[in-house]
């Protein structure tokens, strides 16, 4: 009998070829938004652990507290101390010190006057002792667009778009403008190695990445620096991990009542990570919801449509001594059968085109030039595994909810009402 | 073994709703048919033809009366019931043939026993005899539309005989043909209701029809006007 009806289904093409798009095209579309979301929302947390926030970062309490200003005057003390601890406690952890700081980046002629100026986030790290693995970690090497890396002291880089602006060459000199660690005026002079540009809006409209000693001295910070960020060396983020080692670290060096004892949080509890977690699984839900919802609709009337045409057919089959039962359950296998067709394919394109903007990305930076946010602008999806069940759920679902709908109507009827039908 | 009468109804009415009001469709009807007879219902339309071959098929229950096919009574069956009678003792034939369109020929005759657990090759002996039967052997693979109206009503046929029914119910079969499908399929008919000893029975307004029934029922207004035994000089 289900061969039978495998037979007709795959014959009738006006019955099965509508359902079977309709169903692949909702698969497809789930599919593929839940590997951009999941990619989207990967190349995000990734970027901003690298840049911002670490797996782990400890900072001051009064500078958490501030985090947004970048205050430099509630940076750690005595750094060097507290990362050898943090080493020594953490072996299976990297720990880096950097320094934030905000100021005007200042572009001077031949003759010392400003030739242009504008605002630059200032990034210190370690970009100078042979074993740091910061360079790598940014990625600096390949945002490189034109010259090297900072070979010596007094070197740095600044974003491309900036240098553009004001067209600063290679070996030029800029000035940055601030206050020190002790609020009075600095500003300290580098001479371009290089510039950047990163595919992130934020940092590519003004930056300037030094080295961590040259910022130390520039901004009278001896041994201080404004956070320090671990690095999980041989897994990626562990949000459960990251919880038991924070509150470890808190338990032992975070005192409340001093403002200047550090504090550890974790990426997930940084800048709203954790909502963006949060919406990156609930968007698959509510897709998958939506779809049901919309597919089930349009299947439930093809499904109308279908069975209209299909009376004679059941009609014959009650005469023949098909249970009205039967009947409506065939209909639902068929169902599940279109449904799991119309699936396979849309999970096949889904996952073609998540794969295709897994390997080339989709340049987003004229859309997301203006926004402030931490996001990358190429986005990329990810390939994952769930992708390749996960359009079953609303595929096999609608289909089968729009035909139990479609066929209930004629399920509803009398037999003889059926019949008398089918005379006509 | 109880010699009893394969269909039995006994002061059959049908109502059926129309809107607010009741319609009578067979008032107080009786009627008994023997095994093996080829009987016609004739008579105007809507004067219940339809009704009653629909009621002795159990598609559709009396609402008054008591009716018995093959030792069953119609109005105690339960869904259940009524399709495996069908399934295994009644065969229908339509007016408009109503074959599975995407099925071939040999695909549609084979359905009526798909719901009968039988083997495919119990299965596929039956169906070439029934094609036999009619004729047919030889477009076993064609499609529906690709026959003729006069083909297509001897599928049906084989289709309604495959299993072998004690009772075959046929709407109008002949409505659709011209005069010599029509008596060719009524020939076909005969023949197989003398040699597996099946009963027929026809509605019909179709002369053609007539000179092959042994009994002719005529109704009105959902009643027995006239109720004639046809003898056939042999020719
Ligand atoms: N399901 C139904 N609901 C309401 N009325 C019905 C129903 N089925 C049949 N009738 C009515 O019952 C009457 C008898 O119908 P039936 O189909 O049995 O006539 P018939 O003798 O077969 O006519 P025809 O020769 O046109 O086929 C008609 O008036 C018809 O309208
Ligand atoms: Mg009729």
């Amino acid at each position: 009998m289900i061969r039978f009806l495998i037979k007709g289904i795959l014959r009738d093409r006006s019955r099965s070829l509508l359902p079977v798009i309709v169903v692949a095209l909702g698969v497809f579309l789930t599919v593929f938004m839940s590997g951009f979301f999941k990619g989207v929302m990967t190349d995000m947390i990734d970027m901003n652990a690298k840049f911002s926030s670490g797996h782990v970062k400890v900072v001051t309490r009064a500078y958490a507290e501030n985090a947004d200003q970048a205050p430099i005057d509630l940076a750690i003390l005595g750094v060097s101390d507290l990362k050898n601890q943090l080493q020594s406690a953490y072996p299976d952890m990297e720990w880096v010190e950097r320094i934030r700081t905000g100021g005007l980046l200042d572009v001077p002629d031949e003759n010392g006057e400003t030739r242009g100026q504008g605002p630059a986030v200032g990034t210190a790290i370690d970009l100078l002792s042979p074993e740091s693995g910061e360079v790598k970690r940014m990625g600096i090497q390949n945002s490189i667009v034109k010259g090297r890396l900072p070979e010596k002291p007094g070197e740095a880089l600044i974003s491309d778009d900036f240098a553009e602006k004001f067209s600063v060459a290679v070996g030029d000199e800029v000035t940055l403008f601030g206050s020190t660690m002790n609020g009075s005026m600095m500003f300290h002079t580098f001479v371009v190695s290089g510039t950047l540009r990163f595919g992130n809006s934020l940092i590519d409209r003004g930056a300037i990445f030094m080295d961590l000693q040259d910022a130390q001295i520039a901004l009278d910070m001896e041994d201080a620096a404004s956070e320090i960020l671990g690095y999980y060396k041989h897994q990626p983020y562990d949000d459960i991990a990251a919880q038991s080692l924070t509150e470890s670290f808190n338990a032992r060096y975070s005192v409340e009542s001093d403002e200047f004892s550090p504090l550890m949080t974790r990426l997930a509890e940084d800048a709203g990570m954790a909502d963006y977690l949060a919406i990156a699984e609930n968007m698959v839900g509510l897709m998958i919801f939506i779809f049901v919802i919309a597919m089930s609709i349009v299947l439930w009337n093809t499904g109308l449509l279908g069975a209209l045409r299909r009376y004679s057919e059941f009609g014959v089959r009650l005469a023949l001594g098909e249970e009205k039962k039967h009947i409506y359950r065939t209909t639902i296998y068929e169902a599940i059968l279109i449904g799991i067709i119309g699936s396979f394919v849309g999970t096949l394109l889904g996952v073609a085109l998540s794969y295709r903007l897994q390997t080339h990305g989709w340049d987003f930076s004229e859309l997301t030039g203006n926004i402030g946010m931490m996001m990358p602008s190429v986005f990329r999806a990810q390939v994952t595994p769930s992708m390749f069940y996960i359009g079953f759920i609303p595929g096999v679902i609608a289909t089968v909810l729009g035909n139990a709908l479609a066929g209930f109507a004629i399920y509803k009827r009398k037999t003889a009402r059926l019949f008398h039908e089918l005379e006509v | 073994m109880e010699n009893s009468s394969i269909i039995k109804i006994e002061k059959l009415i049908k109502r059926f709703s129309v809107g607010k009001s009741e319609f009578t469709a067979l008032n107080d009807l009786s009627l008994t048919v023997e095994r093996g007879e080829f009987l016609g219902l004739v008579g105007p339309s809507g004067s219940g033809k339809t009704t009653l071959l629909n009621i002795i098929g159990s598609l559709d229950t009396p609402s008054q009366g008591k009716v018995t096919v093959i030792d069953q009574s119609i109005a105690s069956l339960s869904h259940k019931q009524s399709a495996k009678l069908r399934n295994r003792h009644i065969g229908f034939i339509f007016q408009t043939y109503n074959l599975l369109p995407v099925y071939t020929v040999y695909e549609n005759v084979e359905f009526a026993l798909l719901l009968q657990k039988l083997s495919s090759s119990v299965r596929h002996k039956s169906v070439m005899d029934a094609l036999e039967w009619v004729g047919l052997t030889d477009k076993v693979k064609s499609k529906p539309s690709m026959l003729s109206g006069g083909e297509c009503q001897r599928v049906a046929i084989a289709r309604s005989m495959v299993k072998r029914p004690e009772i075959v119910l046929a709407d109008e079969p002949t409505a659709n043909l011209d005069s010599k499908n029509s008596h060719h399929i009524l020939q076909t008919m005969k023949d197989l209701n003398k040699e597996l000893n099946t009963t027929f029975i026809f509605a019909t307004h179709d002369e053609k029809v007539m000179k092959y029934l042994n009994r002719k029922i005529s109704l009105e207004d959902g009643q027995i006007v006239k109720d004639e035994i046809i003898q056939h000089s042999k020719n």
